[in-house]
């Protein structure tokens, strides 16, 4: 039994929540907006140490274990937004359009900013693997099997996913609640961005938002995971039959606009 | 992981948000441990109608579904799904989650070193990029259909 063999790896997560939720929410007013620190940031920077290599404190196959355990907890949030949506699900229905449409933020917005960067900071192909979806597990699958994991886009697109596992969940929830507190954008218009089809992501956006407008919590909730679950079972065939053919047709447009001296070396391909 | 470990995982992982649903939010016991039970046994039925219908649709469709399913109106244990797991507070199994989660980056850590700041701030940029324009997006169709 891997579960009572990585005890361990059970006993630690127990006791960095618990620390995490005892040193509770901390704000820090920065410029126009906030920056909020919420007991999952503790927790996720906490575990990150812990797990650092050169401390020795986890062995590799613990935090294999905790891998795969990740990915099944991410089920229970999943969960949990769904009992939220189904009381209220007329309203869910109300905004269904409106939530359809903003998906394609969610699919192309990746590509909007991204790509355009990419490329000016020299990266080849890997720019079309790094920058056509949120580089998640299955948008993997997707690249491994049109261009191989080894090639410039595989390279890209795990470059990424990479980047995502150790700092995107901190990164987004950072700029979730600053651009929250902003009071820019409507609380539920953020809630429908933060379902960015990633599950622990998608957790630290919406818990930021929520944080900020607490009276709208459970609303921000819903919509946060109505457009989660629209990202997630939509997204494998968009980013297949629509993100990545537009991302190559970017990336052979902007290349020579925004990248000549690549194009000059004879380095396009790479 | 096979059906046994897969119950059993979710038994601790369960187990542990109910304990910090107590700790942390302050959540009577018995309160946490039947909100949390009802979760996790949505969860694993979703992940069963994922394995035995055809399809192959994911996960997270199925655990959905059934999770809408048992809380809409229509369902006959909808006010008592929803009176336990409003207990459970959605941060508390986030606080959960990301422990895992922080638990996973040691693993990734040496290849990510390797890494050049360039791809850094592609990766910041992609992340920024997904939830800016999903989030302006809404907000323009929300003011359009005149819900907010």
């Amino acid at each position: 039994m891997d579960v009572l063999k990585n005890w361990k790896i059970h006993i630690i997560a127990l006791i960095l929540a618990i620390i995490s939720e005892l040193i509770g929410v901390k704000k820090i007013p920065v410029g126009p907006g906030v920056l909020l620190f919420l007991p999952m940031l503790y927790a996720m920077i906490l575990g990150g140490i812990i797990s650092w290599p050169k401390l020795k404190m986890i062995k590799a196959g613990e935090m294999k274990h905790a891998t795969s355990v990740l990915s099944l907890l991410t089920l229970i949030l999943v969960t949990k937004l769904g009992v939220i949506i189904g009381p209220s699900l007329n309203k869910v229905a109300e905004a269904g359009f409106a939530l359809s449409i903003q998906e394609l933020g969610h699919f192309l917005g990746t590509v909007v900013l991204g790509l355009p960067i990419a490329i000016a900071l020299g990266l080849g192909r890997e720019s079309v693997g790094a920058t056509f979806s949120i580089d998640r597990e299955p948008n993997i699958a997707i690249i491994a099997e049109k261009y191989g994991l080894d090639s410039a886009e595989g390279r890209g697109v795990m470059a990424i996913y990479i980047c995502g596992t150790v700092f995107g969940a901190i990164w987004i929830g950072l700029i979730a609640g600053f651009l929250a507190a902003m009071h820019i954008f409507h609380p539920y218009a953020l809630a429908m961005g933060s379902g960015v089809g990633s599950g622990s992501m998608m957790a630290a956006a919406t818990g930021a938002i929520a944080t900020v407008f607490p009276e709208q919590k459970e609303q921000i909730l819903m919509y946060a995971g109505a457009s989660n679950l629209l990202t997630t079972i939509v997204g494998i065939y968009f980013c297949l039959f629509v993100s990545l053919p537009i991302t190559n047709y970017l990336y052979k447009r902007l290349s020579p606009i925004l990248s000549p001296n690549r194009l000059k070396k004879g380095g396009a391909s790479q | 992981m096979n059906q046994r470990e897969t119950v059993l995982t979710f038994l601790v992982a369960g187990l542990i948000a109910a304990i910090v649903c107590m700790v942390g939010y302050a959540v009577p016991v018995w309160d946490a441990l039947i909100g949390c039970g009802i979760l996790v046994f949505i969860t694993l039925l979703g992940i069963w109608l994922a394995k035995i219908i055809p399809g192959k649709l994911p996960m997270v469709f199925w655990v959905s579904i059934l999770a809408i399913l048992s809380s809409t109106p229509i369902s006959p244990v909808a006010d008592f799904v929803k009176e336990y797991t409003t207990k459970v507070d959605f941060l508390a199994i986030c606080t959960v989650v990301l422990s895992y989660a922080g638990l996973t980056v040691g693993k990734d850590i040496v290849m990510f070193k390797k890494m050049s700041w360039r791809i850094i701030v592609v990766a910041l940029a992609v992340y920024t990029g997904t939830f800016i324009c999903a989030t302006f997006i809404a907000e323009i169709m929300l003011h359009l259909e005149g819900i907010i």
